[in-house]
């Protein structure tokens, strides 16, 4: 053995720890959707009226929902095309990672509606997000953490601009940020592609 | 060079296989995995992980635990703590060479 071999032997050590801990069927096609919808969603403004609870409620609920189901289904592909377990042990801890921050963002959601300052959950939704994605950032690939960081911050921006910048907030963060992680998880993707570690170790 | 020398011949052979070092590694991240999680992340066929895995617990190095939830038998597997130390060891010495020809090229 020569110090490359040595070399490549941990990094092959490092990459099945990581890969028995972290969820990997998170997929670049996941980001880019749900960030498309997003982008697509704040557009939908331009002609629709922000104030008004059920347009705003129902353009977010269906950004919300199709993000869901993007990730669903390219999640489920993901699966296949490797040959794994979707609903894995991985996957369970996500969700009940993500759970807490679920619940709160859906209180909190009623809450507003109800007292019609609606545009005050961009800022909210943010603070949400970034809790979920911090809260599974151990178990997730690097970039999630970044992720959760940046939201943060940006809930705090969206919270400090208020109800003006509602719309545009969702924009940027939803949308371009999504867009952007898809990217990133795509080198990721890319870079796993070239390795392909676990075959060749396997 | 004697040093390095000496450094790769400590390898444990054991787990300088590359299916058993794949498994143990596996293992090492968590406390335990059933047979099927172990396959499916290390695409491993189940005969080839069945032979690896004997060979690791003759060893004492990973644990096996059978059992049946329901009608359906569960195995599990997990490091133990001769397995984690020989682990631990097997990785020191990959670094130890890596840092000794780091060393010698930057003399």
């Amino acid at each position: 053995m020569d110090a490359r071999q040595a070399a490549r032997n941990l990094e092959v050590i490092r990459t099945l720890m990581e890969r028995t801990t972290q969820y990997q069927l998170l997929t670049a096609r996941a980001g880019l959707a749900a960030g498309s919808l997003a982008g697509v969603g704040a557009l939908l403004f331009l002609y629709l009226d922000a104030a008004n609870p059920w347009q705003f409620g129902g353009v977010w609920a269906a950004v919300f929902i199709g993000s869901l189901l993007a990730t669903a289904v390219s999640t489920v592909l993901r699966g296949r095309e490797r040959g794994e377990q979707v609903w894995s042990r991985q996957a369970r801890t996500v969700i009940l990672a993500l759970a807490p921050s679920l619940a709160a963002a859906l209180i909190l959601t009623v809450f507003f509606f109800a007292r019609n300052e609606h545009l005050w959950l961009p800022g909210v939704w943010m603070l949400c997000y970034a809790q979920g994605a911090l809260g599974t950032a151990a178990y997730s690939p690097p970039p999630i953490r970044w992720l959760g960081i940046g939201v943060l911050l940006a809930g705090a921006v969206a919270l400090w601009l208020g109800p003006e910048w509602a719309v545009p907030m969702m924009g940027a963060v939803f949308g371009a940020g999504h867009i952007i992680l898809g990217v990133v998880l795509f080198a990721i993707e890319r870079r796993q592609a070239a390795i392909r570690l676990h075959r060749s170790v396997a | 060079m004697k040093a390095f020398k000496r450094l790769v011949e400590e390898l444990d052979p054991l787990l300088h296989e590359r299916g058993r070092l794949a498994i143990v590694a596996a293992l090492a991240a968590v406390p335990s995995l059933t047979f099927t999680e172990v396959r499916d992340a290390l695409e491993m066929t189940d005969g080839n992980l069945s032979v690896h895995l004997q060979k690791l617990e003759e060893k004492g190095y990973v644990a096996i635990d059978k059992q049946f939830v329901g009608r359906r038998p569960l195995t599990t597997c997990r490091l133990t703590k001769s397995g984690r130390q020989a682990f631990t060891r097997y990785v020191d010495h990959l670094e130890a060479i890596v840092r000794q020809t780091r060393g010698g090229m930057g003399a």
